[in-house]
């Protein structure tokens, strides 16, 4: 009975999943003309497919090529996912394994002053943002938008990892000190390699987080570094391109489906308790 | 206790960073400083840039211009016709002697197709002939406003020419650099603008916006189904009325919920029909739709103080004038298409030129869709002007007038694209010639005819019917209607403006608001509208009651010329 | 070299590197918050407190707050829910669950801005594939932007397809590092899958729940995208969230110094009801003598 319905379920949600997504590859083979005129699923039977929507987003029509732009999200995604899981990841194991603080402001605090950082919407902070990035002279440039990325990235992964650092037992870290390890060198040698779980679905939220942020790409940019999300979003004229937009929308989770494929497989089920002896 | 202790901690932070800002505001207020638009006069001479060098001429003076032959030819300009180069002094032959290589500008544009394709076309042809980079960031409709006034607003300036409404001119008009003379008169590409546009394009006495568009809002309707004898006799059973093009709003009212839903044998299949299609999205410029529908009913030829406030700078948009537009625009939720209250301006002209309303009346878009060759309304479109009112509303003696005639008509000369040159821009000398390349007579010519680059008719030389014919191949009988209604447009009295003044923005936001509210049942058109009226007079307080009044003043003129 | 180089090692470069980033900002929006910069005034003068006066009594923007109870709090339950139900399946194992694991991580890649506009091509009355569905099987259509309550669930439809696939991978995470002890422990007992579910697997992820759903909290209520889009904060003011006030104060009327001061209110008021919710949550899962 349970076995049916979870099976019932798995097919549901992923029909789910999988539905506007089917729209949006159906739209991106249409003409406005097919898209103006009533909804239609179909292909060659209800509408004559094109290329069209592609075309414009390929530079094959001169009209967009979103290409340079998925270059320049690469760039900025990586590094920004980079630093955020490194620091990130060094500043949780400090969280999970010290006591810092200063009178009442403790761990706990530290952690939720991280977290903290992501409650303000980035439309408020775009201004600000603008203007230190202007006395850097670090608007329109990677770095400039590596580092404000890196604000928002980081406080998800020291969120996660403290809790993943957490469940692994303190013995793991007191044995490999015990064996002549300084700290940081249990951490490498003792504690990275049974993290590799949490390390892989950080790095998964740092990228794709990474990868979709458009407020501040929009704002702190202007013709050197258009990053995806702000180049598909510039499609968008007085009347919307559905087509094109749905091109879009596909395209530009391709490269994250291919990274979340290859990182997915360090997802295995873990346990620490073994680990210990 | 301890809990208490623990949210204090966590909001420890915020005092002490008070503190910091108390002691370091001296220090960080920069972008302010750079940012406060200098005195034209004397920033006419900086950033002007080097300016071309002088080379020999690569085009021939009078050829043939063929966009298929140009670096950049998207579909629309494969198909536009070929026209010879003009005698204006940025003629192709004139811009192909200057000599800009190593220069390069930057532009804000929308996406194509709307001004986004003519730049990136025109903008290709002018490097190949000039050897000068025209860069060009495109961003949405939505963002072009924050886009351009972060920058202004923080004193950075990396564009040196930006694309805009012209309604934004209130907020934009001190940081833009003034237009020198010569191009709009003599052999200027901007010479035979009509005067009542290059009125417009002026702030402050000086023409700061590069017109490259004129916009008014019109009527469209569905003549296959005012013409079917079945509406006919339909709508004569039920009002007792002959069916005819509407005259006032009133009628069209009369017609939209009467024929709405109706069947004609000419509907494209799979399309329900509508009594109108209209822009009522909140946040997406339905305030300016909203406009229309209230012009004849407050703009009253009698008053000369003003239609959107007093000469008090009591705002005027409570008044039963405004309310009676509102109470008929709510009306209107019943006769538009499933989802209309809903509509953008994308959504209304995908809408009507699908076929799904009798009748629509804003920008041009919408007729051009129903006009280009896949239409399938095509040749049942016609155009007149917006419906007038049988009474308006007098705000001097607080009473209703009937008009002479029977009929008050205010025709609103909607906001249209602009373009513009940033007072902080380096090289303004090739901002100018680009933009005067960009709209000598062979590209506006074409521009024209390609309906979905956003130009619009502007210009002397384009209210002539055969310009359309020939050029673009519509049809003869539905274009004379289009040219005749915006020629009365031009030579009409009585015409309202959009709010050209300083906080543009915040008070048409706080219209939309309100009128959101009345259309959605959640308040009725009256107290609605005194909301709007109220949030009117903050919004005027905080930008400054003198500086909106003096700049509504160039509006009052021109509503009373 | 002392055990407290080693703490500073860890915790420092980060923390540090974050206040760099963020202090300018923040100074910056308090400052502002003092002055009247707006449209027609950019500068840093100061007028005291007018700001924070006329922020306590915007009943718009506090009307806004009030709908974060409805599309925070909603969506986030369901999302837990739904993202606990498909990380349990795919720990229990599930067949070809690594298939099931991808797929079901894609909504989660697609950028909301972008994914908002699809979601419009779906639900617009006249073209949208909803209605055309509808139509299809005979039904009559429905007015998904114009009315509330369709206009709610499009949202929710919007908001729980694209963020349920985060609670999933975060309860995964928690799932896959829990001990095996008890779990044996409770097979030796001959305990039933339910009983072992609300008695081990679900107190042992108190935890990572309570984390899951804070910052879901967090960032469920700064929606933006699909109200845009889909609504336009419509019917009326229906779906206006603070985000969407936010934006239109700040970017699109450029009341700077207003905008800053909504957007710290809106900074201590989330930090204080989160704090307040994280206590709550702890005394709910508190473990229990059993």
């Amino acid at each position: 009975m349970s076995r049916i319905f979870k099976y019932a379920f798995v097919i549901f949600w992923t029909l789910f999943v999988l539905a506007p997504l089917s729209w949006a590859l159906v739209t991106s083979f249409k003409t406005p003309a097919a898209v103006n005129q009533g909804a239609t699923f179909i292909p060659w039977v209800q509408f004559d497919p094109t290329l069209d929507g592609w075309k414009d987003i390929l530079g094959i029509s001169g009209y967009a090529n979103l290409i340079p732009n998925m270059i320049n999200s690469m760039i900025i995604t990586f590094f920004a996912s980079l630093i955020s899981v490194t620091l990130g990841g060094l500043a949780a194991y400090g969280l999970s394994r010290f006591r810092y603080g200063w009178k009442y402001y403790g761990n706990s605090d530290i952690i939720f002053f991280f977290i903290a950082q992501r409650i303000l919407p980035p439309v408020v902070l775009a201004i600000p943002f603008f203007l230190l990035l202007k006395n850097l002279r670090l608007l329109d440039t990677h770095l400039g938008l590596i580092l404000v990325l890196t604000s928002g990235l980081m406080p998800i992964v020291v969120w996660l990892m403290v809790d993943f650092f957490n469940q692994i037992p303190r013995e793991i870290d007191e044995m490999a000190m015990l064996e002549g390890c300084n700290p940081l060198q249990a951490f490498r040698r003792a504690i990275l390699p049974l993290s590799k779980p949490g390390i892989a679905i950080s790095a998964i939220f740092a990228v794709i987080f990474g990868w979709n942020d458009l407020f501040f790409a929009l704002v702190l940019t202007f013709t050197e570094v258009k990053t995806l999300p702000a180049a598909v979003v510039a499609l968008n004229g007085t009347v919307t391109p559905f087509w094109t937009l749905a091109a879009s929308a596909i395209f530009s989770i391709l490269p994250l489906i291919g990274f979340v494929f290859v990182v997915e497989r360090y997802l295995a089920k873990g346990g620490f308790s073994g680990a210990v002896r | 206790m301890r809990d208490r202790k623990r949210l204090l901690t966590r909001l420890a932070p915020i005092p002490l960073v008070v503190v910091l800002a108390a002691c370091s505001s001296g220090g960080s207020d920069q972008g302010a400083e750079d940012s406060a638009g200098g005195g034209s006069d004397t920033a006419a001479a900086e950033g002007m840039g080097p300016g071309p060098a002088v080379k020999e001429a690569t085009f021939d003076q009078n050829g043939l211009v063929d966009y298929t032959q140009q670096p950049y030819t998207p579909e629309a300009y494969a198909a536009a016709a070929k026209v010879n180069d003009g005698d204006d002094d940025c003629s192709y032959y004139e811009t192909s002697k200057k000599d800009y290589s190593g220069q390069s500008i930057t532009v804000l544009a929308p996406p194509p197709p709307n001004m986004g394709e003519p730049m990136a076309q025109h903008g290709a042809m002018f490097k190949e002939l000039t050897g000068g980079d025209v860069i060009i960031e495109n961003v949405s409709v939505g963002e072009l406003y924050s886009k351009a006034q972060t920058a202004f607003q923080t004193g950075v300036s990396p564009y040196d020419v930006t694309v805009n409404f012209s309604t934004w001119i209130g907020d934009f008009g001190d940081f833009y650099y003034a237009i020198p003379e010569e191009y709009t008169s003599g052999t200027g590409s901007l010479a035979t603008m009509l005067p009542l546009y290059k009125e417009i394009y002026k702030w402050d006495g000086e023409t700061k916006l590069f017109g490259i568009d004129g916009d008014r809002h019109f009527m469209k309707y569905r003549t296959d189904v005012l013409n079917d004898p079945a509406a006919q006799a339909y709508f004569k059973e039920q009002t007792g009325q002959d069916l005819k093009v509407p005259e006032t709003w009133t009628e069209y009212n009369l017609i939209a919920s009467t024929l709405n839903g109706f069947e004609v044998a000419s509907q494209p299949a799979g399309v329900p029909l509508a009594g109108s299609v209209e822009i009522m999205k909140r946040d997406d410029l339905m305030w300016s739709a909203f406009i229309n529908r209230v012009a004849p009913y407050a703009k009253n030829p009698n008053v000369t103080t003003g239609f959107w406030f007093d000469e008090n700078m009591t705002p005027q948009v409570n008044n039963p004038g405004f309310v009676r537009g509102l109470t008929e625009f709510v009306e209107a939720t019943n006769y538009v298409p499933q989802g209309g209250q809903n509509f953008g301006l994308s959504d209304e002209i995908s809408a009507f030129g699908s076929g799904q309303g009798i009748f629509s009346y804003t920008w041009d878009d919408a007729w051009s869709q129903a006009n280009q060759d896949d239409s399938p309304i095509r040749g049942n479109v016609e155009a007149a002007p917006n419906p007038g009112a049988e009474e308006v509303w007098n705000s001097e003696t607080q009473q209703w007038d009937t008009p002479e005639g029977g009929v008050n008509r205010a025709p609103y000369i909607a906001w249209g694209w602009s373009s513009a040159i940033p007072q902080g821009s380096e090289n303004k000398q090739m901002a100018l010639d680009f933009l005067c390349f960009f709209a000598n007579e062979a590209n506006y010519q074409v521009d024209l005819t390609i309906g979905r680059t956003g130009v619009n008719p502007v210009r002397e030389e384009s209210f002539v019917p055969e310009f359309w014919v020939e050029g673009l191949g519509w049809l003869p009988g539905p274009t004379q209607t289009w040219i005749d209604t915006l020629q009365e447009y031009n030579t009409a009295s009585n015409r309202v403006f959009d709010l050209r003044v300083p906080g543009n923005g915040p008070l048409m936001a706080a219209l939309a608001d309100g009128v959101a509210l009345a259309l959605a049942g959640q308040k009725d058109p009256q107290a609605a509208l005194d909301e709007v009226a109220q949030k009117w007079e903050q919004i005027v307080q905080d930008i400054g009651e003198d500086q909106i009044k003096e700049a509504y003043q160039a509006v009052i003129d021109l509503e009373n010329s | 070299m002392g055990i407290n180089f080693y703490k500073r090692l860890f915790l420092l470069p980060g923390l540090l590197l974050l206040i760099a980033i963020i202090i300018f900002p923040l100074l910056f929006s308090i400052r502002v918050s003092f002055s009247s910069w707006n449209v027609s005034r950019s500068g840093l003068d100061f007028v005291g407190g007018a700001n924070w006066a006329r922020m306590w009594s915007d009943a718009d923007f506090w009307g806004a707050m009030l709908r974060l109870l409805n599309f925070g709090v909603v969506t986030t339950s369901i999302q837990y829910i739904l993202g606990f139900m498909l990380a349990h399946y795919v720990w229990q194992g599930i067949k070809s669950g690594r298939l099931f694991r991808l797929i079901w991580l894609v909504p989660l890649m697609t950028t909301p801005s972008i994914m908002a506009i699809v979601w419009r091509s779906i639900f617009r009355e006249d073209i949208g594939a909803a209605n055309g569905l509808l139509k299809s099987v005979g039904l009559s259509t429905i007015g998904w932007s114009t009315e509330i309550v369709p206009a709610m669930f499009t949202i929710y439809v919007a908001e729980i397809w694209q963020w349920t696939p985060f609670m999933f991978l975060f309860l995964l995470a928690g799932l896959l590092i829990l001990p095996k002890e008890p779990f044996l422990a409770a097979e030796i007992d001959g305990s039933s899958p339910t009983r072992t579910f609300w008695r081990i697997t679900l107190p042992l992820m108190a935890p990572i729940s309570i984390g899951a759903i804070l910052i879901r909290l967090i960032e469920s209520s700064k929606i933006f995208d699909s109200i845009f889009v889909l609504t336009s904060a419509g019917p009326g003011n229906a779906t206006e969230t603070p985000t969407y006030f936010l934006w239109k104060r700040s970017l699109t009327e450029f009341q700077i110094a207003y905008g800053a001061t909504l957007a710290l209110t809106y900074l201590i008021v989330m930090i204080i009801v989160l704090t307040i919710v994280a206590k709550v949550l702890t005394y709910i899962s508190r473990p229990r003598g059993w």
